[in-house]
């Protein structure tokens, strides 16, 4: 009986010291993660994961989040619902992707009951009405008018990503992608869609956002596949076909695996001097406050990422078993690590000019935030400078101060767009505000 | 004897409640090693969804059951008085808080859910119970804790 008290002390203290060793934690420096070759402390592993929740509060009147130097902000369109992600058409009109999750998945273990409530608390900004709809926004920049507000599509199935070509404009649902006719200055479509290709969607559809872009010359989509779980805890099996970015043919609808491994990739466009296709990836959680580093990376046709067997390279994941050593042998090294847990959903390189010139051809990332963490980490935008296809140079932070000094969520940023006239476009999810900013001395 | 058998504290509907409920943990916290030894062998999810459904309705009703058993324990110093009660408390102590460990290591994800910590643990409950359900058995069937006369 003593011997297994003492081994239960014994456990006790352990336990506690895993504890603290979270806090201690907090003194990693994150800015060691930022770049292309991170620092990667070992795994932790816990009883009860660190974690810190952002509350929503919303935006009180007149609040607006800090930008950099040189630059002004200002809601474009606020009281929306769940705006996720932006499109700026041709004719200077913005596209806002209002979005709302799918149903949940179903309950197959006490984890899950806990995790939906946990959702609920950081994602809800209270009574949201209908979503999962388009709303176009058209304004005229130099003046002070609010931007007149259309419902552009409704009745959407968790949509995400869109991408215009000529007349088509294709709509990522977290099911399929639809094609619905375009004209320019159409500010309603009321045509009824036609599929184009069916993606991976329920009854588990957990990394659901189906971000989407267009090749070059039209021919192709290319369409962000998140997995279906954090590591495989649904089973590798609910994992086909999934954390991938698919390749569609337009004119056919037929696809296959672009490249694979890359857990949840967003933000998908290409860079505008290189012509590669980016995307930024949700690495994966549980293993520390300080892993996975998020990262923005150029995916290589039938490049191999890792996820779910290893991450940053060849860097084993205990909790996935049977491991592949054939994939972790051919496993790419992403090219930028955003720091751990910053979630970003967001990428668009500036391809307009209207910022400052500091940062023409670089990439803008919105980081939603943080909550596998005892420190919040993103709940910002930042900047990466690009030079000759490559990213050159440290993140910096450009829009800041989405949480309130209490740590409470008055937004988060998710996608991001730049408008004709080269402004940066901000959807902020929680805080259902289309933010803009522009050069402050215009 | 004029004395009779030790009586239960904690009685709902004139019955005994904790000998009413320790077959659920017990019955969980095997369910929970054999489960774990499955998903060990196969690498099946379902068998650590199981798992995890085990230890944590074991902990939940194991938690009740205590909670039954130490007021049978304070309310009556007869009970306290059987030599088996002793090591049948502290046990089960030890038992419930195992499993509680055991039960935050199976909210893990994937294999390190069950392997190597989840498994060790569920076998370490297992052992201790095997004790301490001999004690209860002894108190009951042999010193008529809580039998009716």
């Amino acid at each position: 009986m003593k011997s297994a008290l003492k081994l239960l002390s014994m456990a006790l203290v352990a336990a506690l010291a895993l504890t603290f060793a979270a806090y201690a934690d907090e003194q990693f420096d994150i800015q060691s993660q930022i770049g292309p070759n991170p620092v990667l402390p070992d795994i932790q592993q816990y009883l009860f994961p660190p974690m810190r929740l952002a509350t929503v509060v919303g935006w009180k009147n007149g609040e607006t989040p800090t930008v950099a130097a040189g630059l002004k902000i200002e809601a474009l369109a606020t009281g929306l619902q769940h705006p996720r992600s932006l499109y700026t058409l041709p004719n200077g009109d913005v596209l806002v992707v209002e979005s709302k999750a799918p149903p949940p998945q179903p309950i197959t273990r006490p984890k899950d009951i806990v995790m939906r409530f946990i959702e609920k608390m950081v994602t809800s900004g209270g009574d949201t009405g209908p979503s999962n709809r388009i709303t176009l926004l058209r304004y005229d920049p130099a003046g002070d008018k609010p931007p007149t507000r259309s419902v552009f599509l409704d009745h959407l199935h968790s949509p995400f990503g869109v991408a215009l070509v000529g007349n088509n404009l294709y709509v990522a649902n977290t099911d399929a992608i639809v094609r619905y006719p375009y004209h320019t200055g159409d500010q309603t479509i009321s045509a009824s869609g036609v599929t184009l290709t069916p993606l991976p969607g329920g009854p588990i559809d957990h990394h659901w956002t189906k971000s989407l872009t267009a090749s070059r010359d039209g021919s192709l989509l290319y369409v962000g596949v998140g997995s279906n779980s954090n590591i495989t805890e649904n089973g590798i099996e609910a994992e086909e076909n999934r954390a991938a970015i698919w390749e569609v043919d337009r004119a056919s609808g037929r696809w296959r695996i672009f490249a694979s491994g890359l857990r949840n990739p967003n933000g998908l466009t290409f860079e505008p001097e290189s012509g590669a296709l980016w995307t930024v990836v949700n690495e994966r959680d549980e293993l520390g406050p300080n892993l996975v580093p998020d990262y923005m990376t150029s995916v290589k046709d039938g490049g191999f990422y890792g996820w779910p067997y290893s991450y940053y390279g060849r860097h084993l994941d205990p909790r996935v078993k049977p491991q592949r050593p054939d994939l972790v042998d051919k496993a790419i090294v992403p090219d930028y690590a955003l720091s751990s847990h910053v979630a970003p959903l967001g990428l668009v390189f500036d391809t307009v000019d209207g910022l400052p010139q500091k940062y023409r051809g670089g990439a803008f990332v919105g980081e939603h935030g943080s909550w596998d963490r005892p420190v919040f980490n993103g709940y910002r935008v930042v900047f990466v400078p690009f030079s000759g296809g490559r990213p050159n140079g440290k993140a910096e932070d450009v829009v800041t101060d989405f949480l309130d000094a209490n740590g409470k969520a008055r937004g988060r940023p998710v996608g991001l767009a730049i408008d004709k006239t080269g402004a940066l476009l901000i959807a902020d999810d929680v805080g259902n505000t289309v933010w803009r900013v522009s050069s402050a001395s215009q | 004897m004029s004395v009779g058998n030790p009586r239960s504290s904690m009685r709902i509907f004139r019955q005994p409640n904790h000998p009413m409920l320790v077959p659920i943990p017990i019955a969980c916290f095997v369910g929970v090693l054999l489960t774990d030894l499955t998903y060990w062998w196969s690498a099946d999810m379902m068998w650590a969804n199981f798992s995890a459904w085990l230890v944590t309705v074991g902990v939940i009703v194991g938690v009740v059951a205590a909670i039954f058993g130490l007021i049978d324990f304070l309310g009556s110093r007869l009970i306290r008085a059987q030599s088996p009660a002793w090591p049948h408390a502290i046990g089960n102590v030890v038992v419930l808080i195992l499993a509680t460990l055991n039960m935050f290591v199976h909210s893990r994800d994937a294999w390190t859910s069950v392997v190597p910590w989840g498994v060790a643990l569920s076998a370490a409950t297992v052992l201790i119970l095997l004790f301490t359900v001999r004690m209860g058995q002894a108190m009951v069937y042999r010193h008529g804790v809580r039998v009716a006369e």
